[in-house]
C-alpha cells in the first residue's frame, strides 16, 4: 500500500518517479524463444476466426484454466463483460504498448508486468460457456446448445464442488506463465463485478527435446494417439459441433476439463513393468508395448486376448481402434499442474485434462465409461472441472464470442 | 497503516509555502506538458489543499465522536452480558460492538495505540492468540466462539471498555491527515476484501458479512463528505460509479439478512453467495480506486522525465 505514499526526501524523488510514471515508448525485441520447445511461437495467433484459437492451435507450454460465475444484475451487462472479454483479449494476443500509468490517470491501466512492450507470446484466449450460464437469470434458456449439461459425477470421482463447474471459462494459453498472469489480471479487471472468480488451476507442459508427445506426471508419453488437428475434415467430426445446435453455436465446440490429481509418491513406488501393463506403453520409449517406435499402431487385432497389451490397459480401453468405437474419438488438450500439498504431505499435482468434441456423450462420457474401474483408477483421481460450449469464433474486428447469445 | 502520514504533513506545508507548483530546474528532458497542468481536472478546477479538508474532516470527526459514543454504550451492555453469563447475549452485544467500529474506518490512522487496543489481531504478535498483547474485540471474540467462555472474555472486556472511553475523550482533539483520509474512501473496501473476505479478521464469529456491511456504509460517510471536493472534478464520472457499485454491494447483503437483520456466517455461505459478495465488493474497489486522486491534498510532483504519450 505504498503506491501513492510520499518519499521523504528530495532525492527520493526521482526514484519514486521512474516507478510510477512511464518509461516512453520502446523496449526492444523480445527475447530470443527457447530452441526446441514444442509449439513456441512468437507471431500472434489470431484471435478472430470461424472457431476460437486455442482448440486446434498447437499447445505452448503454459495455460490457465479458469472458472468464472456471472454475477451481473442483467442480460445486457453480461453481455458488455463478454464483449469486454474479446475486446481486451483481442488487444493482448496482439500485443501492445503497455499504459503503466501517469499522473491524473487514476490506477495504473494495465499491470505493467510485462513492461512498456507487450508481445503476442503465442497467447490464446478461448472462452467458453457452461450449463449454469442458460438457466433462468439471464434468459438464454433457449440458446443453449444442444447436448450441453453439467459436467456428470462418475464412479471413480472425488470432485470437491468448489473447483467445479461455472458459468464462464476462460483458457489462456502462452509461451511464459508471465504473459498469462498479465492476460488473466486484465481479463478479471475488465469484467469485476459481472463475472466472479469460481475456480483456477494453473498447467503446463514439459519443454524438452524429445520427440513426439509430451510426458505426463506418471512419466509416460501422454496424446500420442490424438486425431491430427491440422487434418480439417477429421476435426469437422471429431471437434466442430453442428448439428442440431441453435444457428449461433454452429461452429462451436465442447470442452470438458477434468482435473485429475496422480497419486505420484504411490506411482513411484510401483515397478516399470506394472506401470507400463496399466498404461499399455513403454515407458522409454512411449511404443505400445511389443512395437519399437511411439507412433507404431498397438495391433490389437494380434493380440486378441490382451497376452501383449492388457484388455484393460488405458491406451486398449480409451481407443480400443475398431470401427464401432472410432466415432467416440477426441481430441486432448490437457497439461499437467502441481500445486502445493495436501495435509498428508503428498504433493497435489497431476493432469488437467482437457479435450475438445463435438457432442460430449458420444464422445468423451464413452471413453469415460470405457475406462470406468480401469486398473490405472488407483493412481489418479479427479477432483474438478466441468463441461462447457466454446462458441464459434469472433467473426471480425467488431464481433465477439458469445454475441449469438445477445441477438 | 504503513503511509508516513507526519512527513506527508510536513512536506505538504512546505511546498505550498515555497513552490509555485510544479517549476523544476534539474529536468535535463523538459516534459512534454508540465507536471502541474497534468491535473486530474481538465479545465479550471484548482487542485485541492489540505485547507479544502477542513470541513470533511470537521464533519467526519463529529460523525466518529457519535459512533465511538454509542460504540460506549454498546460495550456497557457486552459487559454486562459477559458479568452474567449470558453467552447469547454477549455474542450479540460483540457483533454490534465491532459492528460499530468497523463504520468507522478512516480514522483508525489517528487513532494511534489506542487502534489496537480496539481492534488488534494476533497476526503479528509472537505467541499470537497467547500473547498478552493480543487483546481488544478480537481477543474477546475469541473467548465467545471459540472458548464459549464469559469468563475468559471478562478482563479483554474491561480493557476494551477503557480503550473506547479514552478514544471517545480524543476524539476532538485528534488530527485526520488529509492525504490518509482522501485514500481510505477507497481502501477501507480494500481492507475489507483483504481482511473480512478472507475469513482473517473475524475467524471465530464468521462475522465478515456484519463488519462488511459496516464497513460500506463507513466509506459512504467518508464519501459523503469529500463529495463537494469530488464533484467539480469528477468529469469521469467516477463516484456515481462507485455509489452504483456500493448500492448493489449493499442490496446484495440487504438480501442476505435475516428478518431480525442478523446475516449469516461468512465461512458457512455458499459459494455462489460467497463469490457474489466477493465480486461486488471487488467491483466496488474498482471504482472507488479512482477518487483519491481526484482530490489528491499534495502538492504536484515535479517531473524528472517526459510521459510517453502510449505508455
Amino acid at each position: 500500500m505504498k503506491r501513492r505514499a510520499f518519499l521523504g526526501g528530495a532525492a527520493a524523488l526521482g526514484a519514486g518517479a521512474a516507478i510510477d510514471r512511464v518509461i516512453g515508448p520502446g523496449g526492444g525485441a523480445p527475447a530470443a524463444q527457447a530452441a526446441g520447445a514444442p509449439a513456441v511461437s512468437t507471431a500472434p495467433i489470431a484471435f478472430e476466426g470461424v472457431h476460437q484459437a486455442g482448440i486446434l492451435t498447437p499447445a505452448p507450454p503454459h495455460a490457465i484454466f479458469a472458472a468464472f460465475d456471472a454475477i451481473a444484475p442483467s442480460r445486457a451487462e453480461l453481455a458488455t463483460a463478454l464483449e469486454a472479454l474479446s475486446e481486451r483479449a483481442r488487444r493482448l494476443t496482439r500485443g501492445y504498448d503497455a499504459l503503466l500509468g501517469a499522473p491524473g490517470e487514476g490506477p495504473t491501466p494495465d499491470s505493467g508486468i510485462l513492461g512498456p512492450r507487450v508481445t503476442p507470446d503465442g497467447l490464446t484466449v478461448t472462452v467458453a460457456f457452461g450449463a449454469s450460464l442458460f438457466d433462468s437469470r439471464y434468459g438464454l434458456a433457449a440458446r443453449k446448445p444442444r447436448a450441453l449439461k453439467p459436467m456428470t459425477t462418475f464412479a471413480d470421482d472425488a470432485l470437491v464442488a468448489e473447483e467445479c463447474h461455472g458459468d464462464v471459462l476462460l483458457q489462456l494459453c502462452a509461451n511464459s506463465e508471465m504473459t498469462l498472469l498479465n492476460a488473466l489480471r486484465d481479463l478479471m479487471r475488465a469484467t469485476r463485478g459481472s463475472l466472479a472468480p469460481r475456480w483456477k488451476v494453473e498447467g503446463f507442459l514439459p519443454v524438452s527435446k524429445e520427440r513426439g508427445a509430451p510426458r505426463n506426471l506418471l512419466g509416460f508419453k501422454d496424446g500420442t494417439a490424438n486425431p491430427a488437428a491440422t487434418d480439417g475434415r477429421l476435426m469437422d467430426r471429431v471437434v466442430w459441433a453442428r448439428d442440431g445446435e441453435p444457428a449461433w453455436a454452429a461452429g462451436g465446440t465442447y470442452q470438458v476439463v477434468r482435473i485429475i490429481r496422480n497419486r505420484v509418491e504411490f506411482w513411484d513406488r510401483v515397478a516399470r513393468q506394472e506401470q507400463e501393463l496399466m498404461i499399455g506403453r513403454d515407458k522409454g520409449t512411449g511404443a505400445p508395448l511389443g512395437r519399437t517406435k511411439e507412433g507404431d499402431d498397438p495391433g490389437y487385432p494380434s493380440d486378441p486376448k490382451g497376452d501383449r497389451i492388457p484388455m484393460d490397459a488405458h491406451i486398449r480401453l480409451a481407443r480400443p481402434r475398431t470401427p464401432e468405437t472410432e466415432g467416440s474419438r477426441i481430441l486432448r488438450r490437457g497439461y499437467s499442474y502441481s500445486r502445493g500439498l495436501d495435509m498428508s504431505g503428498q504433493l497435489d499435482m497431476g493432469l488437467v485434462f482437457c479435450c475438445f468434441q463435438a457432442d460430449v456423450e458420444k464422445q468423451f462420457e464413452v471413453v469415460q465409461k470405457r475406462l470406468a474401474g480401469e486398473p490405472l483408477i488407483d493412481y489418479v483421481v479427479p477432483t474438478g472441472g466441468g463441461y462447457f460450449f466454446a462458441p464459434p469464433g469472433a467473426r471480425d474486428s467488431q464481433d465477439w464470442v458469445g454475441s449469438g447469445l445477445f441477438v | 497503516m504503513l503511509r508516513p502520514f507526519a512527513v506527508v504533513a510536513a512536506l505538504a506545508l512546505v511546498a505550498l509555502a515555497g513552490c509555485g507548483g510544479g517549476k523544476d530546474g534539474h529536468a535535463s528532458n523538459p516534459p512534454a506538458q508540465p507536471y502541474s497542468k497534468r491535473s486530474t481536472a481538465p479545465g479550471a478546477v484548482a487542485r485541492v489543499t489540505p485547507a479544502d479538508y477542513r470541513r470533511p474532516l470537521a464533519t467526519y470527526k463529529r460523525y466518529v465522536g457519535r459512533q465511538l459514543g454509542t460504540l460506549l454504550g454498546e460495550v456497557a451492555v457486552l459487559r454486562a452480558a459477559i458479568a452474567r453469563h449470558d453467552l447469547a447475549g454477549a455474542r450479540a452485544a460483540w457483533l454490534k460492538a465491532d459492528a460499530r467500529y468497523e463504520s468507522i474506518g478512516a480514522a483508525y490512522g489517528a487513532f494511534g495505540d489506542l487502534d489496537a487496543a480496539v481492534n488488534g489481531r494476533p497476526d503479528g504478535l509472537p505467541g499470537g492468540v497467547r500473547s498478552p498483547e493480543f487483546t481488544g474485540l478480537h481477543r474477546i471474540e475469541l473467548a465467545l466462539w471459540r472458548h464459549r467462555s464469559t469468563r475468559d472474555a471478562a478482563a479483554p472486556a474491561r480493557h476494551l471498555a477503557r480503550a473506547v472511553a479514552r478514544l471517545r475523550a480524543k476524539v476532538g482533539a485528534m488530527t485526520i491527515d488529509p492525504l490518509e483520509y482522501s485514500l481510505r474512501a477507497h481502501e477501507i473496501l480494500e481492507d475489507a476484501i483483504h481482511l473480512q473476505l478472507s475469513g482473517q479478521a473475524s475467524p471465530w464469529s464468521g462475522s465478515a458479512l456484519v463488519a462488511l456491511r459496516a464497513e460500506v456504509r463507513g466509506t459512504e460517510v467518508v464519501l459523503g463528505t469529500l463529495r463537494p471536493l469530488i464533484v467539480r472534478r469528477d468529469v469521469g464520472g467516477a463516484l456515481p460509479q462507485a455509489h452504483r457499485a456500493l448500492s448493489r454491494l449493499s442490496a446484495a447483503l440487504a438480501r442476505m439478512e435475516r428478518a431480525d437483520g442478523s446475516l449469516p456466517r461468512w465461512d458457512r455461505l455458499a459459494q455462489r453467495n460467497r463469490e457474489l459478495v466477493d465480486g461486488l465488493a471487488a467491483g466496488a474497489a474498482e471504482q472507488l480506486a479512482y477518487v483519491p486522486e481526484l482530490i489528491d491534498p499534495r502538492p504536484p510532483r515535479p517531473a524528472q522525465r517526459p510521459f510517453g504519450d502510449s505508455g
